[in-house]
């Protein structure tokens, strides 16, 4: 500190007065993380914990599997993780099929249900499947939401109210009954219920709630000066909002993703539990619930699996979601 | 004021058009899907002439075989309470169609569940405002203590677990540990639905868990806006006015605070009550009330009924924005500052 009275500083102080604050490390930086906020390290633990068991569940032909594709974003997702669930035929076998509805043991984790399967690997399963919806229901909302969110906000005039308006009648409608509504007409795959048409139910019910914050967003970001300085020199609309304001509205985006998430996992369990026969059968928390319910007292333990699964699940996302806010954008309300 | 009811009203029409539009063209999209549901009965035959013929005879009985523009016209004049197509103008209620099982009126079968739901949406409010109010104020006023953090872990625990997976550990929980006492008799389940009128008791018994479940749900969401406007209100000059009065605490916070705090409570509750009404499927298939989430999902569960799921999803669309409407309308009159533009 160079304090009056002290005429020659010596080197070594002068070097750290002016030294750039130190660089923390990965280490450090996940530490603070953890110390300044619990409750989110709590979510993202959650979050990543579901990312793991999704990574690598191999594909099962013999009992009911996820009707999902081989590599289920377009991606290898790598080696098995959870090897005890891996190539085992712990479940499989005739012992095992005969061993209905048990409580939880050393080899059934979480017990079986009604016919000998595992418990725990069907959880395991189930968040495979509930990502995969919501990752894809959560893509299609954000890109339509933020397209229309940023041709409306920065046109403004009637192309906004008229949008405005197609929006306020799109969130007339109920979310889950709109849901059943599309998964009822089912327009992809004639009979066959399909993941598809449910992720992308959800993101049309999404896409108002994306919208209207995106437009919110850049109707700020369009008067900042940098904006005014690309059309003075001679910016085309579409560059503008492709180059200057998409970038700027980055931070909002992630933000209302990473929440949605959480509020997709929840919708599709609800779905699968309240119209099991509309949607893909396989290993599903919404639909390990909805069979569970009818033996609910006797035999609670999928019941309390599936559903613990589900509010953990939506629990991390939320969590992880709320941080990230805090981190990115504190002023943005969701 | 009055423009503006009278704009918004406009508004609203438009967007309820659009609404049904949207509704008219999701059945447009795959046509072909719901004649074969609609058709799925008459397939007795097998040959594919029989079927072909069964499928022509729900393609007249939905209306589908006119050009999309009469369909279209058909369509929302059968919607609009007031029809003017038979030359004189007469009033009606929105047809809807008959649905596929029952081959009743949609409109009729909406309006024998409506009931239910909105009662068991009202009874939600109820308990929410019930718990909610003292909790919001007394976290608000007590600031910080360690009564305001266990209220708030509360308020934060019930927002952050779906309420459906509460409702499913409250039904083990009730049926393990508390069969047979009071508890179960009002907690569970009931086989046989009464009406209120019919059987008030029994009904009530049928209420009381998804009325006290949804409503802490919808209680945490209540009491944590009240908590934060009763620290803004608290915080301004003529509470400060009111204390240096020597007025008693609980006059400032009921008589000064509170008041203003509950105005945008108001919209909060009128927004929520939309949500309540509509949003119940799950607890009503948990708890087995026959209102119109029950409804709707047991016409999806085995075959398809479209003119039922379509039917309820119009008549919630344009409940919804007359409540927001009204709503708005309250705020304004009960806070003059506001004023519409």
């Amino acid at each position: 500190m160079a304090v009056e009275g002290q005429a020659t500083p010596t080197e070594g102080e002068a070097a750290t007065e002016f030294a750039l604050p130190k660089q923390r490390t990965m280490r450090q930086s996940i530490w603070k993380f953890i110390r300044g906020k619990p409750l989110g390290a709590f979510g993202v633990f959650l979050v990543l914990f579901m990312v793991a068991m999704t990574l690598g569940t191999p594909q099962l032909t013999d009992w009911d599997v996820p009707n999902l594709p081989d590599r289920p974003l377009g991606f290898q997702l790598g080696d098995p993780w959870m090897s005890r669930y891996g190539l085992e035929d712990k479940f499989y076998t005739v012992e095992d099929r005969l061993a209905q509805q048990e409580s939880p043991s050393a080899d059934h984790w979480l017990g079986t249900d009604k016919n000998g399967r595992d418990t725990w690997s069907r959880i395991v399963f189930g968040a495979r499947r509930s990502l995969f919806v919501a990752l894809w229901a959560l893509v299609f909302a954000t890109v339509v939401g933020t397209t229309i969110g940023v041709i409306s906000g920065y046109f403004r005039g009637s192309l906004d109210t008229g949008s405005q308006r197609f929006m306020d009648a799109l969130q007339a409608f109920p979310p889950l009954i709109a849901i059943i509504l599309i998964v009822t007409i089912n327009p992809l795959s004639g009979d066959q219920p399909n993941l598809i048409v449910i992720a992308v139910a959800l993101g049309i019910v999404g896409v108002p709630t994306v919208q209207r914050i995106t437009r919110s967003v850049v109707l700020s970001t369009r008067e900042q000066p940098y904006v005014d300085a690309a059309r003075v020199i001679g910016a085309t609309d579409a560059r503008t909002m492709r180059y200057y304001i998409l970038p700027n509205i980055f931070a909002s985006t992630i933000i209302v993703f990473s929440t949605g998430l959480g509020v997709a996992i929840l919708a599709e369990a609800a779905l699968s539990f309240i119209v099991p026969d509309k949607v893909p059968q396989g290993a599903s928390w919404g639909l390990m619930l909805s069979e569970a319910q009818s033996f609910l007292v006797e035999k609670p333990w999928m019941g309390i699996a599936s559903a613990g699964a589900i509010a953990l699940a939506v629990l991390g996302f939320n969590l992880a979601g709320d941080a990230l806010r805090d981190v990115l954008d504190p002023r943005l309300r969701i | 004021m009055q423009n503006y009811i009278i704009r918004r009203s406009i508004l609203n029409i438009f967007v309820l058009i659009l609404a049904a539009t949207m509704v008219f063209g999701a059945l447009r999209i795959d046509s072909d899907s719901v004649v074969t549901q609609r058709a799925a009965g008459c397939f007795t035959q097998g040959d594919s002439e029989g079927v072909e013929r069964c499928k022509e005879i729900a393609r007249q009985e939905l209306g589908l075989d006119a050009s999309i523009f009469e369909q279209y016209w058909d369509f929302m004049w059968d919607l609009s309470p007031l029809d003017l197509r038979g030359g004189s103008p007469s009033l009606d209620w929105p047809d809807l169609g008959l649905s596929f099982r029952e081959k009743e009126p949609v409109i009729d079968e909406i309006a024998a569940r409506l009931p239910a739901s909105i009662e068991l949406g009202m009874l939600q409010i109820l308990v929410a405002l019930i718990v909610a109010v003292p909790i919001g104020i007394i976290s608000a006023v007590r600031q910080d203590s360690w009564v305001d953090y266990f209220l708030r872990f509360f308020s934060i625990a019930w927002l952050g677990i779906p309420v459906f997976v509460i409702a499913v550990f409250w039904v083990i929980i009730v049926g393990r540990w508390f069969g047979g006492t009071i508890i179960a008799d009002w907690g569970s389940p009931v086989g046989d639905y009464k009406d209120f009128w019919e059987d008030p008791i029994a009904n009530l018994q049928a209420m009381a868990a998804p009325a006290i479940l949804g409503g802490l749900a919808t209680g945490a969401i209540v009491m944590r806006f009240l908590r934060s406007q009763m620290l803004e209100v608290l915080r301004q000059d003529y509470v400060r006015t009111a204390w240096s009065k020597g007025l008693k605490e609980r006059v400032v916070v009921t008589r000064h605070a509170l008041k203003n705090a509950l105005i945008p409570i108001l919209t909060l509750v009128g927004i929520l009550l939309g949500a309540v009404i509509a949003g119940n499927i799950i607890l009503e298939n948990i708890f087995r009330i026959p209102g119109i989430g029950f409804f709707v999902t047991s016409a999806v569960a085995q075959a398809p009924d479209f003119p039922v799921v379509q039917g309820v999803v119009i008549i919630i669309a344009f409940t919804l924005v007359f409540i927001n409407l009204a709503v708005d309308i309250l705020y304004g009159w009960l806070d003059p500052r506001i004023r519409y533009g």
